[in-house]
């Protein structure tokens, strides 16, 4: 038996934070952009467009990774969570206004998840009205005990068959010529269905509750002014990492689906037929383990990064380890995130990949005000000195919110005037 | 300062959020600008009186000025006004004791002295006291927040949550690295080192060095801080100190918990830190990083009061009176031989309660139990539950007595998970 004592020479971290620091949580933070609503919406990208959308890939890449960096940065440099930031600078108001729209947000992307759970047992013939709530009632015992460590450390290795997207879209001989071509060459299209799937690419690679759950994970790694070499680093890697798994996604589907004929993924089965070429027959398998650990990942962070943010930004009690009783806010939030989004993912008929692209364009949406504090704050100088965003780097972080804001009023201009 | 008497009528009461954004007038009623911020004193004994204002003229946004408190005749919902009707600013200089209200302390986390916990200020409780205003309480429940949240006229409405009277209150100096000042805390002084350990733990890295520094002076009562601290709290604070001033803040603490910092320390900075010790400390350290933190050796403390057999009640409370041992190392007298073979124990109370001339072997508990340094949890817990005691003797392969391990160390590892608060998002198990 090993009991975890306070003691002499056990490993300087304790092993979650060896675990963590393999992977790190930059890493973490922007894989999680790769969950059910992730490639739901890459995998509709690749099949409705093929490659021509990979530009739009490459900057998304590059404000996500500053993005990402400024939030790790604020960490290190302030000690402080996202949230907390914005309500001791900007005061209640806006600090509740920013965690509403987390929370429209995280609901959605919540909802999402247990969407992905229920497509991807539904793979197996399990029907979602019995996959979710089993699912759902697992995942609230998992975090309100306080086990939660080991089953992430399971989720992140059920995710792990996403990896042969790369190798699938190798094996599919996709035309390097177009491909490479596309990255680099933008093509516009005008119709509000691009507007639509561009803003959900974007609301699904950076959003919110990545900055949050990175920051509030860089304070709680105890990382300081003398780590943010390390951590801006593991920030920009992350995310350039995530993302080329993202644009392989594209890839794999936009050399499969798209060349095929199929332009729009109604269900996860034909999702899956993009790994065909990797995996033939077992392409459905392989699409559901990691559909299923994606999700089941992302359904169980979502709710804790979630309420970690209000409770932060009102001033309740918040923390894991709390009972009903101490923290009755903190955990009845979670509560109700999880049996919510349960119960709207059990509704028959559910129309999966729709919905899930839905969400993301609602993230899109909401993706400005987020990255407007963001903006904001890593460039104060009283708060970050000599470490706040200055010159290229704060330039092009304020033309992400520029470029984003710009996006989410055209999308609901369009939405209102019905153009 | 005393409390106002009972007799005296309810003294006239203001919420910060209804002055912030208000108007500033002169002493003619005009409107001269806006309300930015309101400056307190702290330090002194007694609620912290206001000393100033921020505010922004109007025509000149962007631009900050100073109006010092005694140039103001009267402070209300919506208005501060001035006492003459000539404006007259200064630039404000910020003094060390001074912090802004709605900069350095709304929404910001304060320490809760009493509860020995962070709350957040939700709103900011003024009162008119001996002829002048002074912060007297915090607001951190969600009506107080509710308040602010809505507008002017539907907050007026809710009813004022609880607050938090300020006498029980500490708060930080602001997150301004550039400008960071010593307060000192003198309420923190009253807290018991593991709930202020609690604090360092829930509080950001800054704060918790705040509050830490409040100690410095004490570098008893931050030894037990530090004592109380997670592994990582530890380091965390440690990373900015001297290997100096590490070695100093080792020596004050129990060289149990001394040896468990020194071996979380980075390997490189370890070496250095235990050369910096002195002598009886350095050994004890040493001896314990030895043993293995799971078993009996590297859970005891090397510190203990013995006693040879023939030693007489008396010698022995003689011993716990020079003794320099924290209290509860005191509850037992351990008995040894001339070769220091280790023969039993005598409460602390027995030896009290017994004829001072008698011998100590008298009262000895005879063939009393002891482990071996490689002793488990189970095997000390077992003997303690059996023999009902608080703390065992730990003996090396002689016999001879080299440690105590008592009630606390095993109960610590032995509790089940979640029972301590854990905070953070990723928290340790």
């Amino acid at each position: 038996m090993r009991l975890q004592v306070r003691g002499r020479f056990r490993p300087r971290r304790s092993r979650i934070f060896v675990f963590l620091g393999l992977l790190g949580p930059g890493l973490i933070a922007a894989n999680a952009g790769n969950d059910a609503g992730g490639i739901a919406t890459y995998s509709e990208v690749g099949a409705k467009y093929g490659y021509t959308l990979l530009w739009a890939m490459l900057l998304i890449t590059v404000s996500l990774a500053l993005v990402q960096r400024s939030a790790g940065r604020m960490g290190a440099v302030t000690g402080k969570g996202l949230s907390e930031l914005i309500r001791e600078r900007y005061g209640i108001r806006w600090s509740a206004f920013a965690t509403l729209c987390v929370l429209v947000a995280n609901f959605g992307i919540c909802i999402s998840d247990f969407v992905g759970v229920g497509a991807a047992l539904g793979l197996a013939g399990i029907p979602a009205q019995v996959s979710v709530p089993i699912a759902g009632l697992g995942i609230w015992l998992v975090i309100v005990r306080g086990s939660y460590r080991s089953a992430e450390r399971v989720f992140i290795w059920l995710t792990i068959p996403f990896f042969a997207y790369p190798i699938a879209a190798i094996l599919a001989h996709p035309d390097w010529g177009k491909v490479g071509h596309s990255l680099v060459v933008p093509t516009v299209h005008t119709s509000p269905a691009f507007l639509l799937l561009f803003i959900a690419m974007a609301g699904t690679t950076i959003t919110p509750y990545m900055q949050l759950y990175l920051q509030s994970a860089v304070v709680e790694r105890g990382a300081t002014v003398a780590d943010l070499k390390s951590e801006s680093n593991e920030a920009v890697g992350g995310s350039i990492f995530a993302d080329i798994v993202a644009a392989f996604i594209i890839i794999a589907t936009g050399a499969t689906l798209y060349v095929h004929g199929t332009h729009s993924i109604g269900s996860a089965a034909d999702a899956a037929k993009a790994l065909e070429p990797f995996a033939g027959r077992y392409a459905e398998l392989l699409f559901g383990i990691g559909l299923l650990g994606a999700s089941l990942l992302a359904a169980a962070i979502l709710p804790i990064a979630t309420s970690y943010a209000v409770a932060e930004s009102l001033g309740f009690e918040k923390g894991i380890g709390r009972r009903r009783d101490e923290a009755p806010v903190f955990i009845g939030l979670i509560t109700v995130m999880i049996v919510v989004s349960g119960l709207v993912a059990m509704v028959p008929g559910v129309p999966v990949i729709s919905l899930l692209v839905g969400v993301q364009v609602v993230n899109g949406l909401l993706l400005p005000i987020n990255l407007f504090f963001v903006w904001r704050l890593a460039r104060n100088e009283e708060l970050m000195g000599e470490h706040r965003n200055k010159g290229a780097v704060d330039w092009v972080t304020a033309a992400t919110v520029a470029i984003t804001s710009t996006l989410s009023l055209i999308l609901v201009a369009v939405t209102v005037l019905g153009l | 300062m005393p409390a106002p008497a009972a007799t005296v009528a309810p003294p006239e009461v203001l919420h910060l959020s209804l002055i912030l954004g208000g108007a500033l007038r002169d002493a003619d009623g005009t409107r001269l600008g806006r309300v930015d911020d309101l400056i307190v004193r702290l330090g002194g004994a007694g609620y912290p009186p206001i000393t100033g204002f921020l505010v922004t003229i109007a025509g000149r946004t962007g631009r900050r000025s100073y109006v010092p408190a005694e140039r103001v005749a009267a402070i209300a919902p919506g208005a501060v006004t001035l006492t003459k009707a000539k404006l007259d600013l200064r630039p404000f200089q910020r003094r060390g004791d001074e912090v802004l209200l709605r900069h350095d302390v709304l929404d910001h986390q304060l320490i809760n002295v009493e509860g020995a916990r962070l709350v957040r200020a939700n709103e900011i409780e003024l009162a008119r006291l001996d002829g002048w205003w002074r912060v007297v309480g915090v607001d951190t429940g969600a009506r107080g927040g509710l308040r602010r949240l809505l507008p002017k006229r539907l907050a007026g409405r809710i009813a004022t949550g609880d607050f938090v009277d300020w006498a029980s209150l500490e708060p930080f100096s602001g997150d301004v690295p550039s400008v960071r000042m010593r307060v000192l805390h003198p309420k923190l002084a009253r807290m018991h080192p593991a709930d202020i350990a609690d604090l360092v733990e829930a509080a950001s890295r800054d704060e918790g060095e705040e509050i830490l520094q409040a100690l410095g002076d004490d570098g008893e009562l931050e030894a037990d801080v530090f004592e109380e601290l997670d592994a990582r709290h530890q380091l965390e604070q440690l990373e900015g100190r001297s290997d100096a001033e590490v070695a100093e803040l080792l020596a004050r603490m129990a060289p149990d918990d001394a040896a468990d910092l020194c071996a979380e320390l980075p390997a490189e900075r370890r070496e250095a830190v235990i050369d910096l010790l002195a002598e009886a400390p350095r050994r004890k350290v040493r001896a314990l990083l030895g043993f293995d933190p799971a078993e009996a050796g590297g859970l005891m403390s090397p510190d203990f009061v013995s006693v040879y057999r023939q030693a007489t009640v008396a010698d022995a409370l003689e011993r716990v009176r020079r003794s320099r041992l924290p209290d509860e190392m005191l509850a037992t007298v351990w008995v040894m031989d001339q070769h220091h073979r280790f023969l039993g124990s005598v409460a602390l109370a027995a030896l009290v309660r017994a004829d001072p001339e008698a011998s100590v072997i008298e009262l000895e508990v005879d063939d009393a139990p002891h482990l071996s340094p490689r002793a488990d949890f189970e095997e000390i817990a077992r003997l303690m539950a059996d023999y009902n005691l608080t703390a065992a003797a730990v003996c090396d392969a002689e016999e001879r007595m080299i440690g105590v391990v008592t009630v606390d160390d095993v109960l610590e590892v032995l509790l089940p998970k979640g029972w301590r608060r854990r905070f953070g998002l990723l928290g340790e198990d």
